[in-house]
């Protein structure tokens, strides 16, 4: 009896102290989710106020679920979000264990490497679309010249070339950060045991995929979760590389979102749908953390 | 607390009373309006003058200049904001031509009609683009044309007929020497492609929506119209397929150049490409009207409105000062100036008459009064612009070969019809036409 009290005690306590960092969140995190949501159920066209602003139940998910730019948009998030994840962990991979050896310079390479990484998305994206724009480009050239192409194209006139300036931007922009945070993850695994296989006759390969890899996963999973919701509120990158062109066919969630929010004005639809992609990052992160176990903290389990 | 707050109040006022300004603005009898508009270089120049000369003549209003984003989506998005929240300034806005029918519909500008505007005296397409239900919202400051530019040394005669300007555009292209292109012009997905669009549709005789309010977009005349476009593209193929990503300036580059043979675009490049400095076609080119279809018997030579309007924000306190204000700036004089500083298209036919005005537009009159005239505003409402946005996704999917001409009209049609639906467009509109 006396000491459930001096529990609950101790836990009215513990609560007052996490009061003000709980007010925080629920101000900056909370409440605009929260308003969002309410949003998102009303027919709210700012730039038609005839309509009024009437509650609406569930109308604007409806007209989601129907909508096919939507899950168009959709589409094409998912496969930029594997496509490109793909490609930044293989290479970052291999980046890490090459930074990871002992060689003169690595300070300088290490440093060398993260140079894309702090480059603007959005100059990145510029200096991308300028390399492949016009028919005289510095890509049409080079292709060109190496024979792999008869001449110059349009790239962003079809679906399939137009990813291929968006992916390799990503890539080459994100990369260095997978391949740092891979690298972090190579330093904890203990020399020791490369030692021992060593002397029981375990060659480069076996010792990869028997040592390095197991222990790296924790870091490869801690990456993925980052780059994975990186992948799906993509934006910026796209906006300024294809503008979701050709069509719609590379345009992504957020930028269907923004331009529903931003450029028409549907608060109500635009609401509706920033809790949808809400919810999926939501559900992905919950899928990583619970699934397969990312530990995001210290703690041992 | 509240005494030294009460005191620091006082301390205000006597500073106030102390200095001129503030007790300017506490006098509520003043009449001031705030201009919101393009101000940037000569433009800027051009306003601030013309506003200064304004107050002069109107002791009684004061003029304050409130700079806005010269981007017009941008321009579009903070008036939106504004007007939702009822903020009475800017009392003027400036409006993009295809805005004020959204505008009028949410009650955010007032209708002119009560201050007896001389509508007679505008070209009337420019005030049909301004008018909603039946009243005017908006006076037409300065006009915006879709051109066509045609090299002189390889086309020296006008062409009659959008047929004519693709075989001259071939036979151009072939000659020896000749340029890459034949035809440059504007075909990103933006609302740049609509406005071509636009064009040809006229040309082969077809509309978006029709007077009685019907979506026509996909009717045969329009099939036929995109079909044409589609085989400047890839079966005539006077059309490099980089338009497909090209805005305004970059066909202007081309033909500047000397790369290609036509371009559509605005009267604007005219300046740039009349200097020997900068261009390699100065005193080698020619403009005039996008010429009809030569197939189509209803279609008629058309070009795109474009250009800036002069609206009364609803929630001014001075409405009656904001409308001298207007008719001021559109009066013959200020356009005629406006001409000369900045090159911009009076909206008033009768200046076209005016020999002061051949200087300042370096285009032969006639040529401009003709396009002018030939102008065809894009559909009046207070959807367009969502309307636009599916013109644009669908054109675009035709013209990069994703869907057939067809095809991808049937689904603009279905998709505005349901816009219309959703936005509760016919009810409003039979509401409006009864008022």
């Amino acid at each position: 009896m006396r000491k459930t009290s001096r529990l609950g005690s101790e836990a009215r306590l513990g609560w007052s102290l996490v009061a003000p960092a709980l007010s925080v969140i629920a101000l900056i995190a909370i409440f605009p989710l929260g308003w969002t949501f309410w949003e998102s159920l009303h027919l709210h066209e700012l730039r038609m106020p005839w309509l009024g602003k009437p509650f609406i139940g569930l109308a604007n998910y409806a007209e989601i679920v129907k909508d096919p730019r939507f899950w168009g948009a959709l589409g094409h998030t998912a496969f930029f979000t594997v496509v490109s994840i793909s490609l930044e962990l293989l290479i970052g991979l291999f980046l890490a264990l090459a930074m990871n050896r002992v060689f003169r310079g690595r300070g300088f390479v290490r440093a060398a490497v993260l140079v894309p990484w702090a480059i603007p998305t959005v100059v990145a994206a510029l200096l991308w679309r300028f390399i492949f724009e016009s028919q005289g480009g510095i890509a049409n050239a080079l292709l060109v010249r190496a024979g792999i192409l008869d001449q110059p194209m349009v790239w962003f006139i079809e679906t399939a070339t137009a990813w291929v300036p968006v992916i390799l931007a990503d890539v080459w922009k994100t990369t260095p950060f997978v391949a740092l945070l891979l690298l972090a993850g190579l330093q904890n695994i203990d020399l020791t045991l490369y030692e021992a296989a060593a002397v029981d006759g375990a060659n480069a390969w076996w010792q990869l995929r028997h040592i390095t890899l197991p222990l790296l996963k924790p870091a490869i999973l801690v990456t993925l979760i980052f780059r994975t919701l990186d992948g799906f509120r993509v934006f910026d990158l796209i906006y300024v590389l294809t503008g979701g062109g050709p069509g719609t066919s590379t345009e992504p969630v957020a930028l269907y979102t923004f331009n529903a929010l931003l450029q028409n004005l549907r608060f109500g639809y635009g609401s509706a749908l920033s809790v949808v992609i809400f919810a999926i990052t939501f559900g992905l992160a919950l899928f990583y953390v619970r699934g397969l176990g990312v530990r995001l903290g210290g703690e041992e389990s | 607390m509240l005494e030294s707050l009460v005191r620091g109040r006082d301390l205000l006022l006597l500073a106030c009373a102390a200095s001129l300004g503030c007790s300017r603005a506490a006098n509520k009898r003043e009449t001031v309006l705030t201009f919101s508009g393009s101000a940037l270089g000569a433009e800027g120049t051009l306003v601030a003058k013309q506003l200064k000369r304004f107050m002069q003549l109107n002791p009684d209003i004061r003029v304050e200049l409130q700079r806005t984003p010269d981007d017009a989506s941008q321009r579009h998005q903070l008036y939106v904001q504004w007007l939702n929240a009822r903020v009475g300034n800017p009392s003027i806005l400036q409006l993009d031509v295809v805005w004020t029918p959204e505008f009028a519909a949410a009650g955010w500008v007032l209708p002119l009609d009560r201050f007896g505007p001389a509508k007679a005296e505008f070209f009337a397409a420019t005030i049909a683009a301004n008018t909603w239900a039946g009243k005017v919202y908006a006076l037409p400051w300065f006009a915006d044309v879709g051109l066509l530019y045609r090299r002189t040394d390889l086309v020296p005669r006008e062409p009659r007929t959008l047929e004519e300007v693709v075989d001259d555009a071939q036979s151009a292209m072939s000659r020896r020497g000749g340029p890459r292109y034949g035809i440059v012009s504007q075909g990103a997905r933006y609302e740049g492609l609509i406005t071509g669009f636009v064009e040809y549709l006229g040309a082969f005789g077809g509309q978006i929506i029709d007077d009685r309010g019907e979506v026509v977009v996909n009717r045969p005349e329009a099939v036929r119209a995109l079909e044409f476009m589609r085989d400047e593209l890839y079966r005539t193929r006077v059309a490099p397929l980089d338009v497909l990503t090209w805005h305004e300036e970059e066909a202007r580059f081309a033909f500047q150049n000397g790369n290609a043979v036509f371009m559509r675009n605005w009267p604007y490049p005219v300046a740039a490409m009349s200097d020997t400095a900068q261009s390699k076609v100065a005193g080698k080119f020619a403009v005039s009207p996008m010429p009809a279809s030569g197939t189509a018997p209803a279609g008629h030579s058309t070009a795109a409105l474009g250009g800036a309007q002069l609206a009364i924000n609803a929630y001014t306190e001075f409405p009656d000062a904001a409308y001298k204000l207007i008719a001021y700036l559109t009066a013959p004089e200020q356009m005629l100036e406006r001409a000369q500083a900045v090159g911009q298209y009076p909206t008033r036919p009768a200046l076209y008459d005016d020999a002061r005005l051949k200087s300042a537009i370096a285009i032969p009159l006639d040529n401009a009064r003709r396009a002018i005239e030939s102008a065809t505003p894009r559909p009046v409402t207070p959807i367009y612009t969502e309307l636009s946005e599916i013109l644009q996704i669908e054109l675009h999917r035709a013209l990069v070969r994703q869907a057939a001409p067809r095809a991808a009209l049937d689904a603009a049609a279905a998709k505005i019809n349901a816009l219309i639906e959703r936005t509760g467009m016919r009810k409003l509109m039979a509401a409006a036409s009864k008022a």
